[in-house]
Protein backbone atom coordinates (compact mmCIF):
# COMPACT_ATOMS: atom_id res chain seq x y z
CA UNK A 1 0.00 0.00 0.00
CA UNK A 2 1.25 3.21 -1.07
CA UNK A 3 1.63 6.30 1.12
CA UNK A 4 -1.04 8.42 -0.77
CA UNK A 5 -3.57 5.54 -0.46
CA UNK A 6 -3.20 4.87 3.40
CA UNK A 7 -4.26 8.27 4.21
CA UNK A 8 -7.73 9.14 3.91
CA UNK A 9 -9.41 12.16 2.58
CA UNK A 10 -11.50 14.16 4.16
CA UNK A 11 -14.68 12.73 2.33
CA UNK A 12 -13.74 9.33 3.49
CA UNK A 13 -13.22 10.22 7.03
CA UNK A 14 -16.80 11.91 6.68
CA UNK A 15 -18.40 8.35 5.36
CA UNK A 16 -16.22 6.20 8.24
CA UNK A 17 -18.59 4.78 10.92
CA UNK A 18 -18.69 6.91 13.83
CA UNK A 19 -18.61 5.48 17.56
CA UNK A 20 -22.72 6.04 18.50
CA UNK A 21 -22.67 5.96 22.27
CA UNK A 22 -26.22 4.60 23.90
CA UNK A 23 -25.34 5.11 27.57
CA UNK A 24 -28.00 2.36 28.04
CA UNK A 25 -26.02 1.69 30.93
CA UNK A 26 -27.05 4.59 32.77
CA UNK A 27 -30.22 3.54 33.80
CA UNK A 28 -28.82 0.58 35.46
CA UNK A 29 -29.21 1.91 38.73
CA UNK A 30 -31.48 1.14 42.01
CA UNK A 31 -31.24 4.29 43.49
CA UNK A 32 -30.72 7.09 41.68
CA UNK A 33 -31.20 10.77 43.26
CA UNK A 34 -30.44 9.39 47.03
CA UNK A 35 -27.56 11.01 48.76
CA UNK A 36 -25.95 9.71 51.74
CA UNK A 37 -24.68 12.37 53.98
CA UNK A 38 -21.53 12.59 56.26
CA UNK A 39 -22.12 13.46 59.59
CA UNK A 40 -20.27 14.78 62.54
CA UNK A 41 -16.96 12.27 62.38
CA UNK A 42 -17.41 12.65 58.67
CA UNK A 43 -18.84 10.27 55.91
CA UNK A 44 -18.47 6.70 57.64
CA UNK A 45 -18.99 3.46 56.25
CA UNK A 46 -22.29 2.57 58.05
CA UNK A 47 -23.54 6.08 56.74
CA UNK A 48 -24.31 4.49 53.88
CA UNK A 49 -26.46 1.30 54.78
CA UNK A 50 -29.85 3.45 53.37
CA UNK A 51 -32.30 2.15 51.23
CA UNK A 52 -31.54 -0.65 49.08
CA UNK A 53 -27.84 -0.02 49.84
CA UNK A 54 -28.92 -1.12 54.00
CA UNK A 55 -31.02 -4.22 52.82
CA UNK A 56 -27.92 -7.13 54.48
CA UNK A 57 -29.99 -10.18 53.98
CA UNK A 58 -29.72 -13.84 56.38
CA UNK A 59 -28.39 -15.10 52.87
CA UNK A 60 -26.46 -13.94 50.11
CA UNK A 61 -27.41 -15.48 46.22
CA UNK A 62 -25.34 -13.78 44.51
CA UNK A 63 -21.93 -15.79 43.59
CA UNK A 64 -20.06 -13.35 42.02
CA UNK A 65 -18.57 -10.21 42.84
CA UNK A 66 -21.26 -7.89 42.58
CA UNK A 67 -21.21 -4.95 44.92
CA UNK A 68 -24.38 -4.88 47.54
CA UNK A 69 -27.07 -2.92 45.71
CA UNK A 70 -25.59 -3.08 42.20
CA UNK A 71 -27.21 -4.23 38.90
CA UNK A 72 -26.07 -7.71 38.55
CA UNK A 73 -24.89 -8.33 34.95
CA UNK A 74 -26.36 -11.47 33.04
CA UNK A 75 -23.95 -14.68 32.57
CA UNK A 76 -20.92 -13.40 35.27
CA UNK A 77 -19.88 -16.95 36.32
CA UNK A 78 -19.67 -17.98 39.82
CA UNK A 79 -16.96 -17.20 41.78
CA UNK A 80 -17.88 -20.05 44.48
CA UNK A 81 -18.20 -18.09 48.01
CA UNK A 82 -18.39 -20.88 50.48
CA UNK A 83 -19.30 -18.02 52.87
CA UNK A 84 -23.27 -16.62 51.67
CA UNK A 85 -25.00 -17.10 55.21
CA UNK A 86 -25.12 -14.14 57.57
CA UNK A 87 -24.92 -15.93 60.71
CA UNK A 88 -21.45 -17.30 59.14
CA UNK A 89 -19.64 -13.97 59.69
CA UNK A 90 -21.72 -11.13 60.39
CA UNK A 91 -21.16 -8.51 63.09
CA UNK A 92 -23.00 -5.03 63.77
CA UNK A 93 -20.26 -3.40 64.44
CA UNK A 94 -17.95 -4.24 61.67
CA UNK A 95 -18.79 -1.33 60.14
CA UNK A 96 -17.91 0.64 63.09
CA UNK A 97 -14.30 -1.24 63.93
CA UNK A 98 -13.56 -0.61 60.28
CA UNK A 99 -13.43 3.14 60.60
CA UNK A 100 -11.94 2.83 64.10
CA UNK A 101 -9.54 0.66 62.92
CA UNK A 102 -8.49 3.17 59.88
CA UNK A 103 -8.69 5.84 61.85
CA UNK A 104 -6.22 4.59 65.27
CA UNK A 105 -3.85 3.20 62.75
CA UNK A 106 0.07 3.81 63.78
CA UNK A 107 3.02 3.46 61.73
CA UNK A 108 5.96 1.09 63.84
CA UNK A 109 8.57 2.64 62.01
CA UNK A 110 8.13 6.18 62.76
CA UNK A 111 5.79 6.56 65.74
CA UNK A 112 6.94 3.72 68.23
CA UNK A 113 10.15 5.66 70.16
CA UNK A 114 12.76 3.13 69.34
CA UNK A 115 15.80 5.38 70.66
CA UNK A 116 14.39 5.22 74.58
CA UNK A 117 15.31 1.41 74.19
CA UNK A 118 18.29 1.17 76.35
CA UNK A 119 20.76 -1.88 76.71
CA UNK A 120 19.04 -4.25 78.84
CA UNK A 121 20.47 -7.18 81.11
CA UNK A 122 21.34 -10.38 79.33
CA UNK A 123 18.56 -12.58 81.38
CA UNK A 124 16.02 -10.14 80.28
CA UNK A 125 17.04 -9.25 76.64
CA UNK A 126 16.64 -12.87 76.20
CA UNK A 127 13.12 -12.97 78.07
CA UNK A 128 11.69 -10.20 75.71
CA UNK A 129 13.12 -11.82 72.33
CA UNK A 130 11.59 -14.96 73.50
CA UNK A 131 8.29 -13.36 74.04
CA UNK A 132 8.88 -11.25 70.95
CA UNK A 133 9.20 -13.91 68.62
CA UNK A 134 5.88 -15.71 70.45
CA UNK A 135 4.08 -12.87 69.62
CA UNK A 136 5.53 -13.12 66.12
CA UNK A 137 4.15 -15.74 65.50
CA UNK A 138 0.88 -14.72 66.87
CA UNK A 139 0.34 -12.18 64.52
CA UNK A 140 1.60 -14.17 61.55
CA UNK A 141 -1.13 -16.99 62.42
CA UNK A 142 -3.69 -13.97 62.64
CA UNK A 143 -2.40 -12.90 59.24
CA UNK A 144 -2.59 -16.33 57.71
CA UNK A 145 -5.99 -17.28 59.06
CA UNK A 146 -8.20 -14.32 58.18
CA UNK A 147 -6.47 -13.92 54.54
CA UNK A 148 -7.45 -17.49 54.81
CA UNK A 149 -11.17 -17.50 55.16
CA UNK A 150 -11.61 -13.76 53.73
CA UNK A 151 -11.60 -14.59 50.33
CA UNK A 152 -14.26 -17.08 50.85
CA UNK A 153 -16.43 -14.25 52.10
CA UNK A 154 -19.50 -13.03 49.82
CA UNK A 155 -19.61 -9.70 48.83
CA UNK A 156 -23.22 -8.96 50.25
CA UNK A 157 -21.32 -8.60 53.64
CA UNK A 158 -18.40 -6.00 52.91
CA UNK A 159 -18.49 -4.37 55.91
CA UNK A 160 -16.84 -7.67 57.30
CA UNK A 161 -14.56 -8.26 54.85
CA UNK A 162 -13.59 -4.48 55.10
CA UNK A 163 -12.79 -4.77 58.66
CA UNK A 164 -10.61 -8.27 58.62
CA UNK A 165 -8.70 -6.42 56.02
CA UNK A 166 -7.87 -3.86 58.80
CA UNK A 167 -7.43 -6.77 61.11
CA UNK A 168 -5.07 -8.14 59.00
CA UNK A 169 -3.44 -4.79 58.66
CA UNK A 170 -2.66 -4.90 62.33
CA UNK A 171 -1.57 -8.85 62.57
CA UNK A 172 1.17 -7.05 59.70
CA UNK A 173 2.03 -4.41 62.14
CA UNK A 174 1.90 -6.66 65.23
CA UNK A 175 4.33 -8.68 63.34
CA UNK A 176 6.40 -5.65 62.27
CA UNK A 177 6.74 -4.48 65.53
CA UNK A 178 7.63 -7.59 67.39
CA UNK A 179 10.33 -8.48 65.04
CA UNK A 180 11.85 -4.98 65.50
CA UNK A 181 11.76 -5.01 69.29
CA UNK A 182 13.37 -8.65 69.26
CA UNK A 183 15.85 -7.63 66.75
CA UNK A 184 16.82 -3.52 67.66
CA UNK A 185 18.77 -4.15 71.26
CA UNK A 186 21.20 -6.78 70.13
CA UNK A 187 18.94 -9.89 71.35
CA UNK A 188 17.32 -11.51 68.34
CA UNK A 189 14.46 -13.49 67.72
CA UNK A 190 14.77 -16.58 70.17
CA UNK A 191 12.93 -20.13 70.05
CA UNK A 192 10.20 -20.95 68.08
CA UNK A 193 6.95 -21.72 70.47
CA UNK A 194 5.39 -25.04 70.29
CA UNK A 195 2.28 -24.05 68.06
CA UNK A 196 -0.21 -26.41 69.21
CA UNK A 197 -2.61 -23.84 69.42
CA UNK A 198 -1.41 -22.13 65.81
CA UNK A 199 -1.84 -25.45 64.11
CA UNK A 200 -5.35 -25.43 65.76
CA UNK A 201 -6.25 -22.01 64.64
CA UNK A 202 -4.52 -22.65 61.08
CA UNK A 203 -6.35 -26.10 60.53
CA UNK A 204 -9.69 -25.35 61.19
CA UNK A 205 -12.00 -26.46 58.93
CA UNK A 206 -15.55 -26.12 59.97
CA UNK A 207 -16.31 -22.59 59.07
CA UNK A 208 -15.40 -18.73 59.55
CA UNK A 209 -17.12 -18.66 63.32
CA UNK A 210 -15.24 -22.03 64.43
CA UNK A 211 -12.10 -20.09 63.37
CA UNK A 212 -13.09 -17.13 65.46
CA UNK A 213 -13.66 -18.99 68.03
CA UNK A 214 -9.99 -20.15 68.29
CA UNK A 215 -8.26 -17.16 66.97
CA UNK A 216 -9.88 -14.25 68.98
CA UNK A 217 -11.89 -16.03 72.12
CA UNK A 218 -9.39 -18.36 73.14
CA UNK A 219 -5.71 -16.80 71.49
CA UNK A 220 -7.01 -13.55 70.90
CA UNK A 221 -7.92 -13.29 74.66
CA UNK A 222 -4.95 -15.03 75.57
CA UNK A 223 -2.80 -12.32 73.88
CA UNK A 224 -4.92 -9.43 75.37
CA UNK A 225 -3.93 -10.61 78.46
CA UNK A 226 -0.02 -11.10 77.91
CA UNK A 227 -0.11 -7.15 76.40
CA UNK A 228 -1.72 -5.66 79.02
CA UNK A 229 0.92 -7.36 81.76
CA UNK A 230 3.84 -6.42 78.92
CA UNK A 231 2.64 -3.04 78.94
CA UNK A 232 2.71 -3.37 82.95
CA UNK A 233 6.23 -4.62 83.13
CA UNK A 234 7.76 -2.68 80.21
CA UNK A 235 11.11 -1.54 80.20
CA UNK A 236 11.02 1.33 78.30
CA UNK A 237 8.84 4.08 76.21
CA UNK A 238 8.76 2.25 72.96
CA UNK A 239 7.50 -1.27 74.63
CA UNK A 240 4.78 0.77 76.78
CA UNK A 241 4.03 2.03 73.23
CA UNK A 242 4.04 -0.79 71.37
CA UNK A 243 1.90 -2.97 74.12
CA UNK A 244 -0.57 -0.19 74.63
CA UNK A 245 -0.79 -0.20 70.83
CA UNK A 246 -0.85 -3.23 69.85
CA UNK A 247 -3.94 -4.31 72.71
CA UNK A 248 -6.56 -1.21 71.60
CA UNK A 249 -5.96 -3.13 67.98
CA UNK A 250 -6.39 -6.92 69.67
CA UNK A 251 -9.62 -5.51 71.69
CA UNK A 252 -11.09 -4.68 68.04
CA UNK A 253 -10.63 -8.10 66.57
CA UNK A 254 -12.10 -9.24 70.42
CA UNK A 255 -14.91 -7.09 69.50
CA UNK A 256 -15.76 -8.12 66.16
CA UNK A 257 -15.63 -12.39 67.80
CA UNK A 258 -17.92 -11.49 70.65
CA UNK A 259 -20.26 -9.30 68.25
CA UNK A 260 -20.29 -12.16 65.68
CA UNK A 261 -20.67 -14.96 67.89
CA UNK A 262 -23.47 -13.04 69.49
CA UNK A 263 -25.12 -12.98 66.38
CA UNK A 264 -24.24 -16.28 65.25
CA UNK A 265 -25.50 -17.71 68.54
CA UNK A 266 -28.83 -15.75 68.27
CA UNK A 267 -29.03 -17.45 64.58
CA UNK A 268 -27.62 -20.55 63.64
CA UNK A 269 -29.01 -23.64 65.01
CA UNK A 270 -26.74 -25.43 67.34
CA UNK A 271 -24.30 -22.66 68.03
CA UNK A 272 -24.09 -22.72 71.26
CA UNK A 273 -23.46 -26.61 71.61
CA UNK A 274 -21.39 -26.06 68.74
CA UNK A 275 -19.13 -23.39 70.09
CA UNK A 276 -18.85 -24.99 73.76
CA UNK A 277 -17.38 -27.81 71.92
CA UNK A 278 -14.86 -25.97 70.38
CA UNK A 279 -14.14 -24.28 73.32
CA UNK A 280 -13.47 -27.37 75.01
CA UNK A 281 -10.64 -28.53 72.12
CA UNK A 282 -9.38 -24.87 72.45
CA UNK A 283 -8.76 -25.01 75.85
CA UNK A 284 -6.94 -28.52 75.58
CA UNK A 285 -4.98 -26.65 72.39
CA UNK A 286 -4.09 -23.40 74.75
CA UNK A 287 -3.51 -26.02 77.79
CA UNK A 288 -0.78 -28.30 75.61
CA UNK A 289 0.67 -25.02 75.14
CA UNK A 290 1.18 -23.51 78.15
CA UNK A 291 2.79 -26.63 79.19
CA UNK A 292 5.68 -26.22 77.44
CA UNK A 293 8.12 -24.15 80.10
CA UNK A 294 9.11 -21.41 77.68
CA UNK A 295 7.19 -18.79 77.17
CA UNK A 296 6.36 -19.17 81.21
CA UNK A 297 9.93 -18.78 82.29
CA UNK A 298 10.51 -15.87 79.75
CA UNK A 299 7.73 -13.92 80.89
CA UNK A 300 8.25 -14.41 84.56
CA UNK A 301 11.92 -13.18 83.83
CA UNK A 302 10.41 -10.26 82.26
CA UNK A 303 7.88 -9.60 85.42
CA UNK A 304 10.85 -10.52 88.03
CA UNK A 305 13.17 -7.87 86.55
CA UNK A 306 15.91 -10.80 85.68
CA UNK A 307 16.25 -14.75 86.69
CA UNK A 308 16.42 -14.26 90.92
CA UNK A 309 13.01 -11.86 90.68
CA UNK A 310 11.51 -14.67 88.74
CA UNK A 311 11.52 -17.28 90.95
CA UNK A 312 9.46 -15.59 93.26
CA UNK A 313 7.98 -12.41 92.24
CA UNK A 314 7.85 -13.17 88.28
CA UNK A 315 5.69 -16.06 88.55
CA UNK A 316 3.72 -14.57 91.58
CA UNK A 317 2.79 -12.08 88.59
CA UNK A 318 2.74 -14.87 86.02
CA UNK A 319 -0.15 -16.58 88.01
CA UNK A 320 -1.85 -13.41 88.29
CA UNK A 321 -1.71 -13.05 84.51
CA UNK A 322 -3.06 -16.54 84.14
CA UNK A 323 -5.77 -16.14 86.73
CA UNK A 324 -6.78 -12.80 84.67
CA UNK A 325 -6.89 -14.96 81.06
CA UNK A 326 -8.95 -17.51 83.00
CA UNK A 327 -11.50 -14.88 84.46
CA UNK A 328 -12.02 -13.02 81.41
CA UNK A 329 -12.39 -16.00 78.94
CA UNK A 330 -14.91 -17.11 81.11
CA UNK A 331 -16.93 -13.62 81.62
CA UNK A 332 -16.76 -13.80 78.11
CA UNK A 333 -18.75 -17.07 77.58
CA UNK A 334 -21.18 -16.14 79.99
CA UNK A 335 -21.72 -13.04 78.44
CA UNK A 336 -22.19 -14.90 75.15
CA UNK A 337 -23.90 -17.44 77.43
CA UNK A 338 -22.09 -20.51 75.92
CA UNK A 339 -22.49 -23.61 78.76
CA UNK A 340 -18.83 -23.41 80.27
CA UNK A 341 -17.77 -25.67 83.28
CA UNK A 342 -14.57 -24.00 84.81
CA UNK A 343 -13.76 -27.15 86.86
CA UNK A 344 -13.43 -28.94 83.68
CA UNK A 345 -10.80 -27.05 82.39
CA UNK A 346 -7.62 -29.09 81.74
CA UNK A 347 -3.98 -28.29 83.21
CA UNK A 348 -2.86 -25.88 84.11
CA UNK A 349 -6.30 -23.54 83.07
CA UNK A 350 -8.06 -25.30 86.18
CA UNK A 351 -5.34 -23.83 87.96
CA UNK A 352 -6.47 -20.66 87.71
CA UNK A 353 -10.51 -20.76 88.37
CA UNK A 354 -11.80 -19.17 91.60
CA UNK A 355 -14.93 -18.82 90.58
CA UNK A 356 -18.04 -20.95 91.20
CA UNK A 357 -18.81 -23.18 88.34
CA UNK A 358 -21.57 -21.90 85.96
CA UNK A 359 -22.81 -24.72 84.95
CA UNK B 1 -6.30 27.03 88.48
CA UNK B 2 -9.41 24.84 89.03
CA UNK B 3 -9.73 22.16 91.90
CA UNK B 4 -9.75 18.14 91.58
CA UNK B 5 -11.96 16.49 91.35
CA UNK B 6 -14.93 19.60 89.55
CA UNK B 7 -16.28 20.31 86.00
CA UNK B 8 -14.23 22.90 86.29
CA UNK B 9 -10.64 21.14 85.99
CA UNK B 10 -12.65 18.72 83.39
CA UNK B 11 -13.25 21.59 81.20
CA UNK B 12 -10.12 22.66 81.68
CA UNK B 13 -8.38 19.71 80.88
CA UNK B 14 -10.79 19.24 77.87
CA UNK B 15 -9.51 22.35 76.42
CA UNK B 16 -6.11 20.97 76.40
CA UNK B 17 -6.90 17.31 75.13
CA UNK B 18 -9.58 19.28 72.35
CA UNK B 19 -6.94 21.55 70.84
CA UNK B 20 -4.31 19.32 70.48
CA UNK B 21 -3.47 17.39 67.03
CA UNK B 22 -1.03 14.77 68.84
CA UNK B 23 -3.60 13.13 70.71
CA UNK B 24 -5.19 12.17 67.21
CA UNK B 25 -2.54 10.33 65.49
CA UNK B 26 -0.30 6.96 66.27
CA UNK B 27 -2.72 5.03 67.30
CA UNK B 28 -4.87 7.93 69.19
CA UNK B 29 -7.81 9.51 67.04
CA UNK B 30 -11.41 8.89 67.07
CA UNK B 31 -13.00 7.62 70.37
CA UNK B 32 -17.31 7.29 71.26
CA UNK B 33 -17.91 6.65 74.41
CA UNK B 34 -19.44 7.38 78.25
CA UNK B 35 -17.05 6.71 80.65
CA UNK B 36 -18.04 7.78 84.35
CA UNK B 37 -15.33 8.70 86.85
CA UNK B 38 -16.11 7.62 90.27
CA UNK B 39 -13.92 9.51 93.06
CA UNK B 40 -13.95 8.43 96.13
CA UNK B 41 -18.26 9.80 96.44
CA UNK B 42 -17.67 12.56 93.75
CA UNK B 43 -19.13 10.96 90.26
CA UNK B 44 -18.89 12.98 86.75
CA UNK B 45 -19.72 11.52 83.41
CA UNK B 46 -17.21 12.21 80.09
CA UNK B 47 -18.53 11.76 76.85
CA UNK B 48 -15.85 10.92 74.17
CA UNK B 49 -17.64 11.73 70.43
CA UNK B 50 -15.31 11.36 67.44
CA UNK B 51 -11.86 12.99 68.56
CA UNK B 52 -13.13 15.39 71.35
CA UNK B 53 -14.11 14.97 75.06
CA UNK B 54 -17.40 16.74 74.48
CA UNK B 55 -18.37 16.92 77.78
CA UNK B 56 -17.98 16.43 81.36
CA UNK B 57 -21.09 16.75 84.14
CA UNK B 58 -21.64 15.76 87.53
CA UNK B 59 -23.96 12.57 88.34
CA UNK B 60 -25.15 9.98 90.75
CA UNK B 61 -24.36 6.41 91.46
CA UNK B 62 -27.42 5.92 89.00
CA UNK B 63 -26.12 7.54 86.33
CA UNK B 64 -23.21 5.05 86.32
CA UNK B 65 -25.53 2.38 84.99
CA UNK B 66 -25.83 4.12 81.40
CA UNK B 67 -22.09 4.56 81.32
CA UNK B 68 -20.13 2.50 79.07
CA UNK B 69 -17.86 1.73 81.55
CA UNK B 70 -16.44 3.74 85.00
CA UNK B 71 -13.41 4.25 86.61
CA UNK B 72 -13.83 3.98 90.08
CA UNK B 73 -10.83 4.34 92.44
CA UNK B 74 -10.83 5.68 96.29
CA UNK B 75 -9.98 9.69 96.22
CA UNK B 76 -6.66 9.14 97.72
CA UNK B 77 -5.75 6.75 94.48
CA UNK B 78 -7.19 9.43 92.27
CA UNK B 79 -4.84 12.08 93.70
CA UNK B 80 -1.88 9.98 93.78
CA UNK B 81 -2.64 9.19 90.01
CA UNK B 82 -3.27 13.21 88.54
CA UNK B 83 0.09 14.75 91.01
CA UNK B 84 1.74 11.93 89.56
CA UNK B 85 0.68 12.99 85.80
CA UNK B 86 1.11 16.57 86.73
CA UNK B 87 4.73 15.74 88.48
CA UNK B 88 6.18 13.90 85.05
CA UNK B 89 3.89 15.10 82.43
CA UNK B 90 2.65 11.98 82.02
CA UNK B 91 1.62 8.92 84.26
CA UNK B 92 4.93 6.93 85.28
CA UNK B 93 4.50 3.16 84.68
CA UNK B 94 3.22 2.82 87.87
CA UNK B 95 0.27 5.16 87.37
CA UNK B 96 -1.03 4.62 83.51
CA UNK B 97 -4.34 3.41 83.89
CA UNK B 98 -3.43 0.33 82.61
CA UNK B 99 -1.01 -0.58 85.68
CA UNK B 100 -4.07 0.59 87.89
CA UNK B 101 -6.76 -1.93 86.56
CA UNK B 102 -4.08 -4.47 87.07
CA UNK B 103 -2.64 -3.84 90.52
CA UNK B 104 -5.72 -3.12 92.19
CA UNK B 105 -7.66 -6.05 93.64
CA UNK B 106 -10.83 -5.07 92.02
CA UNK B 107 -9.62 -3.34 88.55
CA UNK B 108 -9.41 0.30 87.76
CA UNK B 109 -12.58 -0.27 85.12
CA UNK B 110 -15.83 -1.60 85.74
CA UNK B 111 -19.44 -1.43 84.75
CA UNK B 112 -23.10 -2.04 86.59
CA UNK B 113 -24.68 -3.99 83.46
CA UNK B 114 -21.50 -6.12 82.82
CA UNK B 115 -22.10 -5.89 79.11
CA UNK B 116 -18.13 -6.93 77.74
CA UNK B 117 -19.02 -5.26 74.82
CA UNK B 118 -18.93 -2.13 76.70
CA UNK B 119 -16.80 -2.49 79.08
CA UNK B 120 -14.11 -3.81 76.38
CA UNK B 121 -14.23 0.25 75.02
CA UNK B 122 -11.75 0.46 78.04
CA UNK B 123 -9.16 -1.45 76.27
CA UNK B 124 -9.81 0.04 72.21
CA UNK B 125 -9.67 3.65 73.94
CA UNK B 126 -6.56 2.96 76.65
CA UNK B 127 -4.69 5.44 75.03
CA UNK B 128 -6.83 7.91 74.09
CA UNK B 129 -7.93 8.17 78.08
CA UNK B 130 -4.41 7.89 79.13
CA UNK B 131 -3.78 11.12 76.56
CA UNK B 132 -6.95 12.39 77.94
CA UNK B 133 -5.26 12.49 81.93
CA UNK B 134 -1.82 13.15 80.75
CA UNK B 135 -3.33 16.17 79.27
CA UNK B 136 -3.68 17.32 82.73
CA UNK B 137 -0.49 17.60 83.43
CA UNK B 138 -0.64 21.20 81.12
CA UNK B 139 -2.96 22.43 83.60
CA UNK B 140 -2.73 23.91 87.29
CA UNK B 141 -4.41 22.16 89.68
CA UNK B 142 -5.68 22.02 93.01
CA UNK B 143 -6.29 19.53 95.01
CA UNK B 144 -9.64 18.96 97.35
Amino acid sequence: MSESSAKESPAEKAEAPKFQPKYNWMNKTRSWGMRALPGKAGLKLGDLNMGIYGEIPMHWDDQSRNPRGAVPRRGMPPVGYAIRDKGGLWADCAADLYEEAIQRRWAPATDVPWDSIEPLPDDVEHAVCQVCTELTQYANVDIETITGWQHQMSYGYHEVKQYLATATFDAARHYECFRKRALVNGGGLGLEGPGQVNRMILESRGGWTEAVVYLFLVRGVFTMTLYRYLGRYAHNDAERFIYGHALADKARHVTYALDHLKFALAHVEDQQLVTATLLAIGDNGLARDLRDPVLKEALAIIFGGGIDGARQQGMEVYHALMRDYVDTHLAYCRWLDIPRNPAALPPPLNEYVDAPADV
Amino acid sequence: MSRFPSVDWFDEVRAVFNADDSYRGAGGGTCNCTAGMKIGDDIFVLTFEGIECSRAVVADEAALDDVDFYLDMPRGDWLEMVKNIAANGSADLHHTLNTLDLDREDGLATSHHGDQYREDLFFRYNQTLQFFFNASARIKSEYA
